[in-house]
């Protein structure tokens, strides 16, 4: 299992646009991913779980990702979120 | 007679076709085959998602991408991993598909509406639609077809929903009424569009108005006749030859230059919310865009529009204008604007607060895009930019400041951009009138906007019916502020402009002229009409009758002299 923790910078959050591009890019991967905010595990393939999760700018979250394919995850899902979504 | 906001202008006589809400009434069943409840719940799925993305495509093609995008959202939604998986584990569990659904979405309805947050909120409309969508797929109820109603329908619904619009055949359909929705509503702008007549917000329209009834819409003064005599039919068909020759009328004026009668050259504008707009501005023969603004490109979206995405749209609009002058007015939020996801705090006084350039200064991560976006897209055309509610000096400088350290940014990068572009501030508080001389050295031009220097001249918000009899722009402050504006801008050699309804209005027209206002900024639909007008006056007739206006103390009297000399 690999976990990082980033603070989020694009300004809203995970939002529709952000949320969705991230499930999607994640789904791709056999891994589980998880996205750990105040110590509440989200399902990170779920774009409705994200939405609900109220993602803000600033907030500190933690990623984790366990399976085969971990590593590749990992690295997609730190560029996407260190360019802010490319917003 | 009913009444509504007149919201598409025409007359249309025809008959009502009523589009009835669905019912997703459904019997609750206690399901034993649950591989097969699944199996069609998941065909529903997949018809629902075919049909949704064919929809999508529609309203790109005909209304544009923003708005595609929405009900693209709602497909990102429904595939999600744990909104199926949690619809079939309550079927797996002996819910029917129908009840399935519901439930989940209800969750979800749930979750998203409590939330603190403006921008979650919202999502819970999304999957409302989802759900009525879905629900209707299983119980195999479709919307109506509107794609093959018969010739000189009137629509009648609650709301037009998107999917709706996608099917409207524009030669069948002569009147759109609806029980909700303003001027700005999508089915608003869908009908002007289309040049559909409508009126819409007429109250309990759908229960009192039946199917194949006869009526008249007439979406100029947002009436509805209901069963209108042979008399009433005859007056409205003259009232629509009238309009049909008005318009005909203003045909000749397509392609002239806009000149006084003893031919000074005006330059006339149009003002715009969306690139698709510069299309209209065409082809109802606007010289240019006096006001681009741009909220839309940032209301229309869930986050923040992406530098590249906001250059494409600027590029976009400038290669229609193919060369047009196009002046892009930059982020006006605040005031009765918000944008959600920009995370504003509620305030008690929003119109002298926080708003436009006040916050765009203060929040440069969110402007930065957009300049930067502009400064790519000015190699494409002619962009000026402008700023709206400056009230000081210091606000423009600090602007020119920023633009120029944008501009060394694009310099390293080596990205082209045009170095020269103006940079404008919009005339519409008091403040800037009184300092036009001073911002009249810094800025490139001036651009008067009426309806803000009405409100905030006269100190009067006109949506409360108990002040708005002061909202005027024939307000003798109004009057000398704009007359200060325009004079100062003279002074300095800088162009001015009007981008307010008062530039389309014709008694405020001859006063614009003898003040010496350079351009006019009005909707397309009054492209014609104002360059008619424009071209009714001399220098010489136009000051007489400014000089006279400005002699009078009060706004009545103003009005009434314009009234007695002005022949519309």
């Amino acid at each position: 299992m690999v976990s990082q923790t980033f603070t989020i910078t694009n300004s809203q959050g995970f939002h529709m646009r952000p949320a969705g591009a991230f499930t999607t890019a994640m789904g791709k991967y056999q891994s589980s991913v998880s996205v750990i905010k105040d110590g509440n595990k989200i399902d990170g393939k779920s774009i409705m779980n994200l939405i609900a999760a109220c993602i803000k700018c600033g907030t500190e979250i933690t990623v984790e990702i366990d399976g085969p394919d971990e590593e590749a995850a990992m690295k997609e899902a730190a560029e996407m979120i260190e360019n802010g979504f490319g917003e | 007679m009913l009444k509504g906001v007149n919201a598409s202008e025409g007359i249309g006589i025809g008959k009502v076709m009523l589009i009835e809400e669905i019912n997703l009434d459904y019997e609750k069943r206690k399901i034993t085959d649950t591989q097969k409840e699944i199996e069609r719940y998941r065909k529903a799925l997949e018809s629902y998602c075919k049909k949704t993305e064919s929809q999508a495509k529609k309203i790109r093609d005909t209304v544009g991408e923003k708005e595609a995008d929405i009900i693209l959202g709602h497909l990102l939604m429904i595939k999600d991993p744990g909104m199926s998986s949690s619809i079939e584990g309550n079927i797996s569990a002996g819910c029917c598909a129908e009840e399935a659904v519901a439930q989940v979405c209800d969750m979800f309805i749930g979750v998203f509406s409590m939330a603190e947050d403006e921008l979650t909120k919202q999502r819970a409309s999304d999957v409302e639609d989802i759900k009525t969508g879905l629900i209707a797929t299983l119980l195999g109820k479709e919307e109506a077809d509107i794609s093959c109603a018969p010739a000189n329908t009137v629509l009648v619904a609650r709301d037009l929903t998107p999917s709706m619009t996608s099917c409207i055949v524009k030669d069948n359909i002569v009147g759109i009424v609806t029980e909700v929705g303003g001027k700005t509503s999508h089915s608003a702008i869908l009908a002007r569009a289309m040049e559909i007549p409508a009126v819409l917000s007429v109250e309990n329209a759908t229960t009192i108005l039946k199917n194949g009834q006869e009526i008249i819409v007439d979406g100029s003064y947002g009436e509805i006749i209901e069963n209108p005599s042979m008399g009433e039919i005859y007056a409205y068909k003259d009232k629509t030859v009238i309009f049909k020759k008005e318009k005909e009328e203003l045909q000749k004026y397509v392609g002239r230059e806009t000149l006084t009668a003893d031919g000074t050259k005006i330059d006339l504008y149009c003002n715009i919310g969306k690139p698709e707009d510069a299309d209209t501005v065409i082809s109802k023969d606007g010289e240019g865009v006096g006001l681009f603004r741009t909220e839309f490109l940032y209301m229309g979206n869930t986050s923040i529009p992406s530098e590249d995405e906001q250059f494409e749209a600027y590029k976009k609009t400038l290669l229609k204008l193919s060369g047009k002058p196009l002046i892009i007015r930059t982020l006006d939020v605040g005031g009765d604007k918000d944008i959600p996801y920009l995370g504003l705090n509620k305030e008690e006084n929003p119109f002298m607060g926080y708003r436009a350039v006040r916050f765009c200064l203060h929040r440069k991560d969110v402007y930065a895009p957009q300049l930067k976006a502009l400064l790519r897209a000015s190699v494409f055309g002619d962009i000026r930019i402008m700023l709206p509610l400056v009230t000081c000096l210091d606000e423009l400088l600090e602007f020119k400041s920023m633009l120029k350290k944008l501009m060394e940014e694009l310099n390293s990068q080596g990205t082209p951009y045009n170095k020269d572009i103006p940079v404008g501030v919009m005339i519409e508080t008091p403040a800037a009138a009184m300092i036009a001389d001073v911002l009249g050295k810094e800025a490139d031009f001036f651009s008067i906007g009426t309806n803000d220097l009405t409100g905030y001249t006269m100190a009067v918000d006109r949506g409360n019916p108990d002040v708005a009899y002061l909202y005027s722009p024939f307000q003798p402050a109004v009057l000398r502020s704009i007359k200060r504006t325009i004079e100062m801008g003279r002074e300095n050699s800088i162009p001015v402009g009007m981008c307010g309804e008062a530039a389309s209005d014709p008694l405020m027209i001859p006063l614009l002229l003898a003040f010496g206002l350079d351009e006019f900024s009005v909707s397309a639909t009054s492209v014609l009409k104002t360059r008619k007008i424009i071209s009714m006056w001399t220098r010489e007739k136009a000051l007489e009758v400014a000089e006279k206006a400005m002699s009078l103390n009060t706004e009545k009297e103003v009005v009434k002299y314009l009234n007695s000399v002005v022949k519309v």
